[in-house]
C-alpha cells in the first residue's frame, strides 16, 4: 500500500444524529486530521419502497431528507473548518449496505462506524450495523468505542499497534501505511500466546507461546518496510481480556486486527480474539479485511 | 420535485452553515443520479403487481369484512351487496379529488395540509385531527378483531374451544390487544418492512382463503348442509329495497370502511418516472378483485346463515361484530384455521401500513407548527416519527381499553364511529380539493370532471352522510344498540373527538398562534393546470 502518493485519502463516516454517530463523526475527523485525509460524512437513508405494505410517501421522504440535511450541517459546523469535508445523504435496504456503497463511490481507505447502543463508556459494543459492515465490507472498518466524542480532534493519532497473528500480513501493511501518514510511532502486539486450544499444557503452552509469539513478531519485524521502526510487545495471561487489559494504551491509539471472515483457515483466531478484546480494549479498533489489500 | 419554502429554507441553510458541499444521491426523491441510483430506481418504483398488493394489504379485505359483514347486515338485510356497491362511489369520486391535490401538493400531512392551504388553519386542523382521529380508532378496531381471532386460531390448532372464550374476558382481552399494539408500535417505530415476496404470498393467501370461503359457502347450500339456505335473488343489489333513507345511511357509513385505504393505488406512484398507466391500472385491478371478492364472499355468507336472529344467522346481533369469527368453523369445518390465519396476516399487515398515516400526519402538523415541536422529531436511528408514533399508539390502546369496558359491542360502536370520521375528513379533504383548483376547473373537461364535479359529488354524499349519521346516532338504539344514559354510544364517541379537537385546537391557537396566523403554511390557491 503506497497511501503516501494517493491524492486524497478518504475517509468515509457513517453518520447518525445521535451520539454514536457524535462517536463516529470524532473518531473519523481525528483520523482524518493526523492523516490529512478527506472526511465524508454519510447519512444513509432508507429506500421507502422496500416493503409490500407500506405505499410509498413522497411528501414524507421529502422531509425525511430535509430533516437529514439539517442534521448533516449541524454536525459539519461542529467539526469546525479545520478538516476537509464533504457531506452525503444516500440511499439503501440497509445502513451497512449504504457505507459499504459510499466506500466504493469514494474510493474511501476506511469506514468509520459508532457504538451500538448500552455499551459501557470507553468500550466499543458491535451492533448490528458493525457486525453487518464487517461481514460485508471490503474496507478497513473502524469502531469508535462509546465516548470517542469527548476526545478533541487535536488529540491527534499518538500510536498504531498492529495486533499481528501468523501471517501479520495485510494487517501490517495497513498499519504501516496508517503510521506513516499520521507521522505516529508504530506498535506490534502479538496474540500468539492466547490463541492456543485449552486444555494443552500449561508449561507446555508457555514453552510453544513464547517461542510462538517470539516468531510471530520476528517474521513480522522481517516484513516492514526498511526504514520503519517499530515496538513490540506480546500479550501474555490466561485470557484475552486479561491481557488486553494488562497492556498500556494511550487515548489517541488505535488498533488494526485482521478480520476473520478473511483469514486462512488454519488462522481463524483472530475472529473470537477480535471480539474479546474489543470488550476490554479502551481504544478504537480498526479491523482490516484480506480484500483491503489493494494497489 | 414541488419545492415548498420549507424546503428551500433548510436546504439553504444545509448550503450555508457548513463547511461543506452536500450531496445526495436518490432515486426515491430526486430521481436519476448517475453513479449510485441504479439500485435507488429499481427499488424506488414499484410495479403493476406491486401497486396491487400494496392496495389490497391496505384495504385488507379479510380484516374488513369480518368486522363490517354484520354491522351492514344488521342495516339493510340482504341488500349487502348492493350497498357494498354503492358505497363505493363517493370513495371513489373522492379518491380522484385526493389525487389531484396529491400530484398538486405531496405531503405527508394530506388532507390536513391540503385543507390548511384552501380553507386556513382552522378548518385544515380540524381535518387532520379527523384523520388522526379515524385512524386511530381503526387501530383499536384492528388490534381487537386481531385479538380474537388470535385466541380463535389457538383454540382451532389445540382443538380446544374454551381458550376462544377467553375473548369474552376483558381483562385478557385487553392486556392481549394492548400486547399487539406495542408489537405494532415497534414495528412501525423501527420501521421494519415486511419484504415484498413475503407480501404477495400472504396476500395470495388471503385472497385463496377468502374464495374458498364463498365457495364453501355456496357448496354447503347446494347439499343442503347449509345453516338457513337463503336464495340469492336480484333484489340483493337493489339499494331501493332497503326501505328507509337512514338504514341505507347506516349500511353505507359502515361501508365506506370496506374501501378505505384503497386510494393508496391511485397516489403512489406519482412521483415514479414512467409509469404514468401503472398507478390507474394498479388502483382500477385493486378495486376490481377487491370489489369481486367482497360480493362473492358477501353472497356466500348471506347464501349460506340468511339474515335470521339464531344461531349464525346474520341477523343475530351475537355475532355480527366478527362474523367470520362464528362462521368460519360451520362453513369451513377443519380447515377453518386458514381464516384465522387469514385475517391475522390481514390485520397484522393492515396495523402495520394504517400506523403510519397518524403519525406522518402528526409529524407534518409538528413540522407546521400546529402541534408542539416533538411531534416533528425524526428519530435519528430509523428515520421514523418517533415521538408521533408512540403518541398514537398511546392513544389507541386507552381508546381501545376505555372502550372495551364501556361498550358490549366494541368492534361494531368503533367501527361505526371510523365511519363517521371518515365522512368527516374526507368530506373536507374533497371540498378542499374543489375549492383549492377552483380558478382551474373551466380549463379542460378533465379539470372540470376531477377538479370540481367529482370531488363536489363525493364531498356533498358524505357530508349528508355524516350529518344523517350524527342525528341517527342520538338514538340509543343505533347500530349495536350501545348507549349511555339513553343517548346512543357511536353519537356520544363522534361528538366526544370532534368537541376534543375543537378544544385541542383552540388550546394550541394560545399556545402556537404563528399557525393560525398561517405564517407556516399559507392558504393558496392553484393557478396552473398541473
Amino acid at each position: 500500500m503506497t497511501a503516501n502518493t494517493e491524492p486524497t485519502y478518504r475517509i468515509v463516516v457513517g453518520y447518525t444524529a445521535d451520539d454514536s454517530g457524535a462517536d463516529a463523526l470524532a473518531l473519523g475527523a481525528r483520523i482524518a486530521g493526523a492523516t490529512e485525509a478527506s472526511l465524508e460524512v454519510v447519512m444513509v437513508l432508507p429506500i421507502e419502497a422496500r416493503g409490500g405494505v407500506v405505499p410509498r410517501d413522497p411528501g414524507h421522504e421529502r422531509r425525511v431528507k430535509e430533516q437529514a440535511q439539517a442534521w448533516l450541517a449541524e454536525a459539519s459546523a461542529g467539526l469546525g473548518r479545520d478538516v476537509e469535508q464533504a457531506l452525503h445523504i444516500r440511499y439503501a435496504d440497509s445502513f451497512a449496505e449504504g457505507l459499504v456503497a459510499a466506500a466504493h463511490e469514494f474510493g474511501a481507505r476506511l469506514v468509520v462506524v459508532g457504538p451500538a447502543r448500552g455499551g459501557l463508556f470507553g468500550r466499543t459494543r458491535i451492533g448490528s450495523v458493525a457486525s453487518e459492515l464487517l461481514h460485508s465490507a471490503d474496507v478497513p472498518v473502524a469502531l469508535a468505542p462509546v465516548g470517542a466524542r469527548k476526545l478533541p480532534v487535536a488529540a491527534g493519532l499518538t500510536r498504531v499497534t498492529a495486533a499481528v497473528g501468523g501471517t501479520p500480513g495485510i494487517v501490517l501493511e495497513a498499519s504501516v501505511a496508517l503510521a506513516r501518514r499520521a507521522h505516529a510511532p508504530l506498535r506490534l502486539l502479538s496474540l500468539v500466546p492466547i490463541d492456543l486450544p485449552a486444555g494443552v499444557d500449561t508449561g507446555l503452552v508457555n514453552l510453544t507461546s513464547t517461542v510462538a509469539a517470539e516468531q510471530a513478531l520476528e517474521g513480522a519485524r522481517r516484513e516492514l518496510p526498511a526504514g520503519v521502526e517499530a515496538s513490540a510487545v506480546v500479550a501474555t495471561g490466561q485470557t484475552i481480556e486479561e491481557s488486553v487489559g494488562a497492556l498500556d494504551w494511550e487515548p489517541g491509539e488505535l488498533v488494526l486486527v485482521g478480520s476473520s471472515r478473511l483469514a486462512a483457515p488454519s488462522r481463524l483466531f483472530l475472529g473470537g480474539t477480535a471480539t474479546k478484546m474489543l470488550r476490554e480494549l479502551p481504544v478504537p479498533l480498526i479491523v482490516v479485511p484480506r480484500a483491503a489489500q489493494t494497489s | 420535485m414541488t419545492h415548498d419554502p420549507a424546503n428551500q429554507r433548510l436546504a439553504h441553510e444545509a448550503h450555508s452553515h457548513p463547511h461543506a458541499p452536500l450531496t445526495t444521491a436518490s432515486a426515491t426523491v430526486d430521481g436519476g443520479d448517475p453513479g449510485l441510483s441504479k439500485k435507488g430506481l429499481s427499488a424506488g418504483s414499484v410495479g403493476l403487481i406491486g401497486a396491487i398488493v400494496i392496495g389490497i394489504s391496505c384495504i385488507a379485505p379479510a380484516y374488513t369484512l369480518t368486522g363490517a359483514l354484520g354491522p351492514t347486515v344488521a342495516e339493510v338485510g340482504t341488500q349487502l351487496p348492493a350497498i357494498f356497491l354503492l358505497g363505493f362511489i363517493p370513495m371513489l369520486l373522492v379518491a380522484f379529488g385526493y389525487r389531484e391535490l396529491n400530484s398538486a401538493m405531496p405531503d405527508s400531512g394530506t388532507s390536513f395540509t391540503w385543507a390548511t392551504r384552501a380553507f386556513g388553519p382552522w378548518v385544515g386542523w380540524m381535518a387532520g385531527w379527523g384523520l388522526i382521529a379515524a385512524t386511530v380508532v381503526v387501530l383499536s378496531n384492528l388490534a381487537g378483531i386481531a385479538v380474537e381471532f388470535f385466541y380463535l386460531a389457538l383454540a382451532q390448532a389445540f382443538n380446544n374451544p374454551d381458550i376462544a372464550n377467553l375473548v369474552g374476558n376483558p381483562f385478557v382481552n385487553v392486556a392481549t390487544c394492548l400486547v399487539f399494539i406495542l408489537g405494532a408500535t415497534f414495528i412501525s417505530y423501527r420501521d421494519m418492512q415486511t419484504t415484498q415476496k413475503l407480501q404477495y404470498w400472504l396476500v395470495g393467501f388471503q385472497l385463496l382463503v377468502m374464495i374458498g370461503f364463498g365457495v364453501a359457502a355456496f357448496w354447503h347450500v347446494a347439499n343442503g348442509t347449509a345453516f338457513d339456505p337463503t336464495q340469492i335473488e336480484l333484489s340483493w343489489f337493489n339499494p331501493l329495497e332497503v326501505g328507509s333513507f337512514s338504514a341505507i345511511v347506516a349500511g353505507l357509513s359502515v361501508s365506506l370502511f370496506v374501501f378505505w385505504g384503497w386510494d393508496v393505488t391511485l397516489t403512489m406512484n406519482e412521483e415514479t418516472k414512467g409509469s404514468n398507466s401503472t398507478p390507474g391500472r394498479a388502483a382500477t385491478l385493486t378495486v376490481t378483485i377487491v370489489v369481486a371478492i367482497y360480493l362473492f364472499v358477501a353472497m356466500g355468507a348471506l347464501a349460506f346463515a340468511g339474515t335470521g336472529t339464531a344461531g349464525v344467522g346474520l341477523g343475530n346481533p351475537a355475532i355480527q361484530e366478527n362474523a367470520f369469527f362464528y362462521l368460519a368453523g360451520p362453513i369451513l369445518g377443519p380447515l377453518a384455521i386458514l381464516m384465522s390465519i387469514a385475517v391475522l396476516s390481514s390485520s397484522a399487515a393492515s396495523l402495520q401500513s394504517t400506523f403510519v398515516s397518524p403519525a406522518r400526519t402528526l409529524l407534518a402538523m409538528g413540522h407546521y407548527g400546529a402541534l408542539p415541536q416533538k411531534f416533528s422529531k425524526v428519530s435519528p436511528r430509523f428515520f421514523t416519527p418517533g415521538y408521533a408514533t408512540v403518541v398514537s399508539a398511546i392513544v389507541a390502546a386507552v381508546f381501545y381499553t376505555v372502550m372495551r369496558f364501556v361498550s358490549e359491542d366494541v368492534l361494531w360502536d368503533t367501527i361505526t364511529t371510523l365511519g363517521m370520521m371518515i365522512c368527516f375528513y374526507y368530506g373536507l379533504t374533497a371540498f378542499a380539493c374543489v375549492w383549492y383548483f377552483r380558478k382551474t376547473w373551466f380549463r379542460s373537461g378533465r379539470n372540470l370532471f376531477f377538479r370540481l364535479i367529482a370531488p363536489f359529488v363525493g364531498g356533498a354524499i358524505l357530508a349528508v352522510l355524516f350529518f344523517t349519521t350524527l342525528i341517527d346516532s342520538m338514538d340509543p338504539a343505533y347500530g349495536s344498540g350501545s348507549n349511555i344514559g339513553g343517548v346512543g354510544l357511536v353519537f356520544i364517541l363522534g361528538v366526544v373527538i370532534l368537541l376534543a379537537g375543537v378544544v385541542v385546537m383552540i388550546w394550541q391557537r394560545v399556545k402556537r398562534p404563528e399557525f393560525f396566523r398561517s405564517e407556516h403554511l399559507a392558504r393558496g390557491v392553484a393557478d396552473r393546470d398541473s
